[in-house]
């Protein structure tokens, strides 16, 4: 018998003591009260009468002092958690590394109501009782718990695990340690030393999950001038349960539904949808599903964030914005508005583009410049120097930055190009003659793009190179991050110091590096990311066809099996508490009630 | 407690008299009959006129009839020596009890005072305490009472020892009144088993405890009423569970397990002790009334003692 809250000794010593303080309180409690009576010559005479006490009444103290002392062991024992721990391969000993698979599938919930995190946690406590040093790790965390001999400590790690979001990590490698047994239900492979005891908690349960859920654009609203649709969505949809069974679809739009249907999928099948999402509407997608046979929960909800449901909004300052009205006025993603120099004024649009003019100080909003003045203060060579110009630059080599991306150089003309090089801004393209053409700014909050020429010293304006270089212009100040709307939860990496928040309003925490920083996402759920003084947001889904799968398991047959198992080797503290209580109720049967009848 | 009764009680024992089953000879004159023949007004028979005797006692007529001197003899009406020996052992130092005995004594003195009976109180314990001076008429009710009032509760009992240190002394005899609860150390305080079962046997046979007291007094003549006070703690445990008794006489400490079984036959137990006592006392022409503590003290009196045929 092994012990899982002391050592044996400790553990039997505590029972002990139980059982002696038990017994020195019955006597103690005994201690009758003092009656004077005129005589005792009656009642000598009842009690030398001996057929007045029956069997029982002359053995009831006797066993009710055995009583009172199996309570206390029972409590002890309830305290020290004993178990039985059986089979050589079960039983760990010596040094023992324990690894708990903690996969989103481990989640799902078995015919006996526990999950698979259940029993690989009570696995693991036995386990870690018959061992005499414990490390804990997990696949996602790594190592959690060092090499200990303190049960409790142990106890407390196992209970301060979840299944986690994150993907593998590494296999966590612990120096001396004798036996390393990891518990898992094999719904995601491992290759593993063959040293390695595998104890499976896999059970075999249906499940429905959502695989895919995302928001693209539709080729139709990549037509200018198309208004009326923003996108579509996909829906996939598994029943990896073993029969075949009714599936409640819902899809809400912010807090419109728009789908609400159910469909009867088979054994194995998969339902897809694709959905035509207008233009009007909430940017916001929320996918359920709900079925009978359902195991794990964590992949019944998608979400989705529709980017270009809403537009974004362009303020365009200059005395001769023509040529960049006619750009953008015709693209639905942008409501551009045009004013001029005097009535500028710092306002709250997604980007500004500056026409051949630049205020005096930055905005902090994300801007997009063409030729500055060559008297802007914040630009280099301002003041006394003159800034450094070039008369007819070539532009010959295409540039990595995403702000340049698809733009085709070669179809520009310059005839004269400003040097936009500044303290702060760092050139993304230059002329053959090292002349800084394109620069751009990523501070923490704030994003700008110089372009050193404009439509009157180039034939920008007509230049095919020019619509894309404005559209990725705007896209990368207006919609700084994510690249990819859609990812898995876990340990996500922002480029650019980013503040995240989900959306119920809690702030992630995130870990700064000099260039990025990275934070994890733990649930599925819509982030939103606000970084260079933008905003965006982010959709974070479980949706993966092999974690959902918890009908199948890639563990060979002959693995162990850590439930359902003998109930011997279950814990017995509840066991030892509820023979208390009825010891308990035993007692007071066989003392208290004798006075009320 | 202040032994004071209420006139109309007193007026309804005014009306009573103690019954004694023999006609006792008194010392001074009062209203009862006496076995002497000397001067009263009830004629009881004739004998041969002697000389010395007064002449004024000849029957004339019957000389008239039959020729000789006869003289007139009358019973003569004398008082009756009532002796109440009240328990004042730590066994009847139950408030309730020891009220009542003391209650009944005082009407008992009362009646008997009234009705001119020399009156003596003698409380015991395990031997004679001290006793009131006798005396006669009413008016020495009150001075009862504060005799009465005086007495407190100590010692051991031994019923035997103090019956026969009152036998030991000469009186004259009368109506013994004994107030008791009958409860002795007797088996209990017994130091061994043996011990215990050779008392237990003098029991039986009337030679130990109240009973040999009881013996003693009606051997030497008197008439013997034995009160028997009894309270509710003498009849009943009154308890369960695990409690020590301590016998207040004797100080001694008994463990005992109070289960209901166990109160029954301890309820038995004391239900047989009084009938023993009481099928003693008829054997033996002794009265015998049992006083509960928890009745009414005129209930006690007036249709218990008169049932009793102690009083009438």
């Amino acid at each position: 018998m092994t012990f899982a809250a002391l050592t044996s000794v400790y553990a039997w010593l505590l029972v002990i003591a139980a059982a002696a303080l038990a017994a020195a309180l019955f006597f103690i409690k005994l201690r009758p009260p003092r009656i004077l009576i005129p005589s005792l010559s009656l009642w000598q005479r009842v009690l030398d009468a001996s057929t007045e006490l029956t069997l029982w009444e002359r053995i009831r103290r006797t066993v009710s002092l055995v009583v009172t002392v199996a309570i206390a062991i029972a409590l002890a024992l309830s305290v020290v958690r004993p178990s039985r721990i059986g089979g050589a391969v079960a039983a760990g000993g010596g040094r023992t590394l324990i690894v708990l698979d903690s996969s989103w599938s481990m989640r799902a919930k078995t015919n006996g109501r526990d999950t698979r995190w259940d029993r690989a946690i009570a696995e693991a406590r036995r386990i870690a009782a018959s061992s005499d040093q414990v490390a804990i790790a997990t696949t996602a965390d790594g190592l959690v718990q060092g090499l200990t001999d303190d049960s409790v400590l142990v106890d407390s790690s196992l209970g301060r695990l979840s299944p986690s979001a994150f993907g593998d990590t590494s296999w966590p490698t612990v120096s001396g340690v004798q036996s390393v047994h990891f518990i898992t239900d094999g719904a995601v492979p491992h290759h593993l030393d063959p040293s390695i005891v595998i104890h499976s908690v896999f059970e075999s349960v249906g499940n429905v999950a959502i695989t895919a859920f995302d928001v693209r654009p539709s080729l139709a609203a990549a037509r200018r001038g198309s208004d009326s649709q923003v996108g579509t969505a996909y829906l996939e949809i598994a029943n990896f349960a073993s029969k075949r069974q009714t599936v409640h679809i819902t899809i809400l739009r912010g807090t419109a539904k728009i789908v609400d249907t159910r469909t009867d999928l088979a054994a194995g099948e998969a339902y897809r949808q694709i959905l035509a999402l207008p233009r009007q509407g909430d940017a916001a997608l929320h996918a359920h599903v709900d079925a009978p046979d359902n195991a794990l929960d964590v992949d019944d909800d998608g979400f989705a964030w529709i980017a270009r449901a809403r537009p974004l909004s362009v303020v365009v300052v200059g005395d001769h914005t023509e040529w960049l009205k006619r750009l953008l006025t015709g693209d639905p993603d942008i409501r551009a508005t045009f004013v001029a120099p005097t009535a500028d004024r710092d306002n709250r649009e997604d980007v500004t583009i500056f026409d051949r003019w630049a205020p005096s100080t930055l905005p902090a909003q994300p801007a997009l410049y063409f030729a500055p003045p060559d008297d802007t203060p914040w630009l280099a060579g301002s003041g006394d120097a003159a800034p450094a110009e070039e008369r007819r630059p070539r532009w010959d080599s295409p540039a990595d930055h995403e702000v340049l991306r698809g733009v085709d150089p070669l179809t520009l003309r310059i005839d004269r190009a400003r040097s936009c090089e500044s303290g702060s801004l760092t050139p993304v393209a230059r002329s053959s003659r090292g002349t800084p053409l394109v620069c751009v700014e990523e501070a923490p909050d704030r994003r700008i793009i110089v372009v050193g020429f404009g439509p009157a010293d180039s034939n920008l304006a007509t230049a095919p190179a020019f619509p894309v270089l404005v559209a990725n212009a705007i896209e990368w100040l207006g919609r700084p991050e994510p690249r990819d709307l859609s990812v898995r939860p876990g340990l996500t990496t922002f480029t650019g110091p980013a503040r995240v928040t989900r959306d119920d309003g809690e702030s992630v925490p995130l870990t700064h590096l000099t260039t990025s920083a990275f934070g994890v996402l733990s649930a599925p759920g819509l982030y939103t990311i606000e970084s260079a003084g933008a905003r965006n947001t982010m959709a974070v889904n479980a949706a993966d066809p092999q974690r959902s799968n918890v009908a199948r398991t890639t563990l060979a047959s002959n693995t162990t099996a850590a439930a359902p198992r003998n109930p011997l080797e279950r814990p017995w503290w509840l066991a030892c508490a509820l023979a208390a209580f009825a010891l308990v109720f035993a007692e007071w049967w066989t003392w208290q009630r004798r006075l009320t009848v | 407690m202040a032994l004071r009764f209420e006139n109309d009680f007193l007026k309804k024992l005014e009306y009573l008299h103690v019954v004694s089953k023999r006609a006792l000879a008194g010392q001074n004159r009062a209203d009862r009959l006496s076995p002497k023949r000397g001067r009263g007004l009830e004629f009881a028979d004739h004998r041969p006129y002697a000389a010395g005797d007064d002449y004024r006692h000849i029957d004339w007529k019957a000389y008239q009839r039959l020729n000789r001197l006869l003289l007139r003899l009358f019973d003569e009406e004398r008082d009756l020596s009532i002796y109440l020996m009240l328990d004042v052992s730590r066994s009847m130092a139950d408030p309730a009890k020891f009220d009542m005995a003391r209650r009944i004594a005082a009407a008992l003195c009362y009646v008997g005072l009234a009705h001119l009976d020399r009156l003596t109180i003698i409380p015991f314990g395990n031997d004679l305490g001290r006793e009131s001076s006798p005396g006669r008429g009413k008016g020495r009710i009150f001075r009862v009472f504060d005799t009465l009032e005086r007495l407190e509760p100590a010692g051991p009992t031994d019923l035997r020892a103090a019956c026969k240190a009152f036998a030991s002394r000469p009186r004259q005899l009368g109506l013994v009144v004994l107030i008791s609860d009958f409860l002795e150390p007797g088996v209990a305080g017994a130091s061994s088993a043996a011990e215990s079962a050779r008392v237990e046997r003098s029991v039986t046979k009337d030679t130990h405890g109240p009973q040999a007291g009881l013996k003693i007094l009606r051997t030497i003549g008197h008439d013997v009423f034995a009160v028997h006070v009894t309270s509710e703690r003498d009849r009943d445990p009154g308890v369960f569970g695990t409690v020590r008794f301590v016998d207040v006489e004797t100080g001694e400490v008994r463990e005992v397990e109070v289960t209901p079984r166990l109160a029954a036959a301890y309820v038995q137990a004391a239900a047989t002790h009084a009938e023993a006592l009481e099928h003693f006392c008829g054997r033996y022409d002794i009265g015998y009334v049992r006083a509960d503590a928890e009745r009414p003290f005129e209930d006690v009196i007036l249709r218990t003692f008169r049932q009793g045929r102690f009083l009438a």
